[in-house]
């Protein structure tokens, strides 16, 4: 990241809407060729940030550098910035070549052949060969969203903005374009800024993710750190699923104890604290993933906790069992992959639980 | 039926006759009537749609959605009262002593009153304009209504600046609109004959007066009903050649 070159720069950046208050304080750095994303729930004021990047809101104070130079007063059609709308935005009285070559009729020194071959090579790029005399609002949704994407990469922009271009998308097409757009800009090396509020989305797509809540930044992080070291308890629920206990942790000279109620004592190291408050009540989290259920038989290094099977969801590959530890009021989720051999417990089994220290994250 | 028959004070003689068309192309008054009406409706098709457009985009563009109603409603409130009556009005702001040329005066911006702006073509354009604005502004306002707003945002992402986004984006999808407002205004206002009558002086007569005037006055209503014809068919020629041009100028883009 300090190796390249800042494209984007936001310097304590604020927008009021009237009374609301949708950004309150965004700083932060996106790096040139990086795969960015914002994620956060709906009204987080991702949106609004991205919009802000491409010149269709006005901040109300801060800074807002692009690559290098002060947006404030500069149009959306003299930034540098290009943007995949959530609704593609392809106009309908166009055929599929006349929308990708919009905005080329402000470059000059083109020829029309150059023009005509910049637009075979932009729908070759998107998949779309031969799409070029078809008319927009004959296609499909995945089709006029690869249409959106060569139209803003043919004027090659220093940054390209998707604002949830896949959100329209059905599960399978959406998969499918998440790697496309993934392949499509280490292809190119231009910066993306993803706008989504698909966690899962986020994680598989981007270099840096920066989580957003009620205008400002939870965090920002990569994909692992976030997923492994979220920050807060609200980072930690709006990324995957995470198990909560009560517990604290005391420092001492052999290094720092642990106790959650449920699981019981175990040390820790000081990495896996998150935020600076005192060992006293604090919220203890583990990934559902990082709790397995010892089968019949089966003997484990890990630590072992004791419970009843409550409920459980059979997804094939997998199974999620929500077991209530003894002494616990709230089950736990785990999840277990199916292997052979391995038995799918039915519900009011008694069953063991293993756990591993090292994967226990404590918000105090 | 009528226009291919002929009538001889109070008989009708039903054999088909083309003498009614002939009297139409051997007399130049009918001709020169229709021109002056083609010319009289297409000015007020042009002024209409003219003030039309930038009241439909203000209020779709720029107007809180909250309010676009209320402002839908306000421009309909013309209909409120008679059209008559309306066209009247007209006669007491446009006329010699009326309310255009006793505040020019009084302002000392004209020394004798102007007599261009009534009983002359002038006053029939001013008010079938004023009459069939509602009518050209509601479909403006439909299709610029219908315009996803994002594509706008997308031109000036693109690179295109306010003016350009209008030209490449806005109107082109708004021309389905235009085009309706266009027929609505220029097909009826070619048969009105109450609107000429009472501003038009004897410059403003329009081919509807002539016909008006074969059925009741003259006693000819076969002829009167080839003038209809006539008049039918000019409109349609007219309207058509302007759905394909407009189709065709759309589809070059």
């Amino acid at each position: 990241m300090t190796d390249r070159n800042a494209i984007i720069d936001l310097r304590d950046v604020h927008k009021h809407y009237g009374e609301f208050h949708a950004l309150k304080g965004i700083s932060m750095e996106i790096a040139e060729g990086e795969f960015f994303s914002l994620l956060g729930p709906s009204g987080c004021g991702k949106t609004t940030l991205l919009r802000s990047i491409a010149g269709f809101e006005d901040i109300s104070s801060g800074a807002l550098m692009l690559d290098g130079a002060d947006m404030a007063g500069v149009p959306p059609n003299k930034r540098p910035t290009n943007m995949v709308f959530q609704s593609y935005a392809i106009f309908p009285h166009l055929t599929v070549g006349e929308n990708v070559a919009f905005g080329l009729r402000r470059k000059t020194g083109l020829s029309k052949s150059d023009k005509a071959r910049m637009v075979d090579e932009a729908l070759e790029m998107v998949g779309l060969v031969g799409y070029g005399a078809r008319a927009a609002h004959a296609l499909s949704g995945g089709q006029r969203q690869r249409v959106a994407l060569a139209r803003a990469l043919i004027l090659k922009p220093r940054v390209l903005l998707l604002d949830e271009p896949l959100s329209a998308l059905d599960k399978k097409l959406r998969e499918q374009m998440q790697s496309e757009l993934r392949r499509l800009q280490r292809q190119v090396g231009i910066t993306f800024i993803l706008v989504t509020h698909d966690q899962e989305e986020a994680l598989i797509m981007s270099d840096r993710i920066a989580v957003m809540f009620e205008g400002r930044i939870a965090q920002l992080a990569s994909p692992q750190d976030l997923y492994l070291r979220p920050k807060s308890r609200d980072v930690a629920e709006f990324i995957g699923v995470m198990n909560f206990f009560e517990g604290g942790f005391q420092t001492g000279a052999a290094g720092i104890e642990m106790t959650a109620q449920g699981l019981g004592a175990a040390r820790i190291t000081g990495d896996q604290i998150m935020g600076s408050g005192s060992g006293t009540s604090c919220a203890v989290g583990i990934r559902p993933e990082s709790l397995s259920i010892l089968f019949e038989g089966e003997t484990t290094s890990e630590r072992i906790a004791e419970g009843v099977v409550d409920d459980l969801a059979y997804y094939g590959d997998m199974t999620y069992y929500e077991v209530r530890l003894d002494g616990m009021d709230h089950p736990l989720t785990i999840s277990m992959k199916n292997r052979a051999g391995r038995p799918v417990l039915e519900r009011g089994v008694r069953t063991r639980v293993a756990w591993d220290p090292r994967s226990l994250v404590v918000f105090s | 039926m009528f226009s291919f028959w002929t009538q001889d004070f109070l008989s009708l003689d039903t054999t088909p006759t083309l003498n009614n068309y002939r009297e139409f192309l051997a007399e130049p008054l009918y001709q020169e009537l229709l021109r002056r009406s083609l010319i009289i409706a297409g000015s007020v098709t042009v002024v209409t749609v003219l003030l039309a457009f930038p009241i439909a985009y203000y209020v779709s563009f720029y107007v809180r959605p909250e309010r676009k109603s209320l402002w839908l409603f306000l421009i309909t409130i013309p209909f409120w009262t008679s059209y008559l009556i309306r066209v009247f009005l007209w006669r007491v702001i446009l006329g010699f002593d009326g309310v255009v040329n006793t505040a020019l005066m009084n302002l000392g911006l004209i020394n004798e009153p102007l007599t261009f702006i009534l009983y002359n073509p002038n006053a029939v354009v001013i008010t079938l304009a004023h009459a069939f604005a509602p009518f050209a502004i509601l479909p403006i306002f439909v299709a610029l209504e219908r315009i996803d707003r994002s594509l706008l945002e997308a031109s000036r992402d693109l690179g295109e600046n306010a003016f350009n986004t209008f030209r490449r984006v806005t109107l082109p999808l708004a021309m389905p609109g235009v085009v309706a407002s266009v027929l609505i205004v220029f097909i009826p206002t070619i048969g009105d004959y109450v609107t000429p009558r009472l501003v038009g002086g004897p410059e403003g007569l329009m081919i509807a007066n002539m016909i008006q005037t074969q059925f009741l006055r003259l006693n000819n209503a076969p002829l009167g009903a080839a003038l209809a014809v006539i008049a039918m068919l000019s409109v349609t020629l007219i309207s058509l050649a302007f759905i394909w041009l407009t189709r065709k100028y759309l589809r070059a883009r």
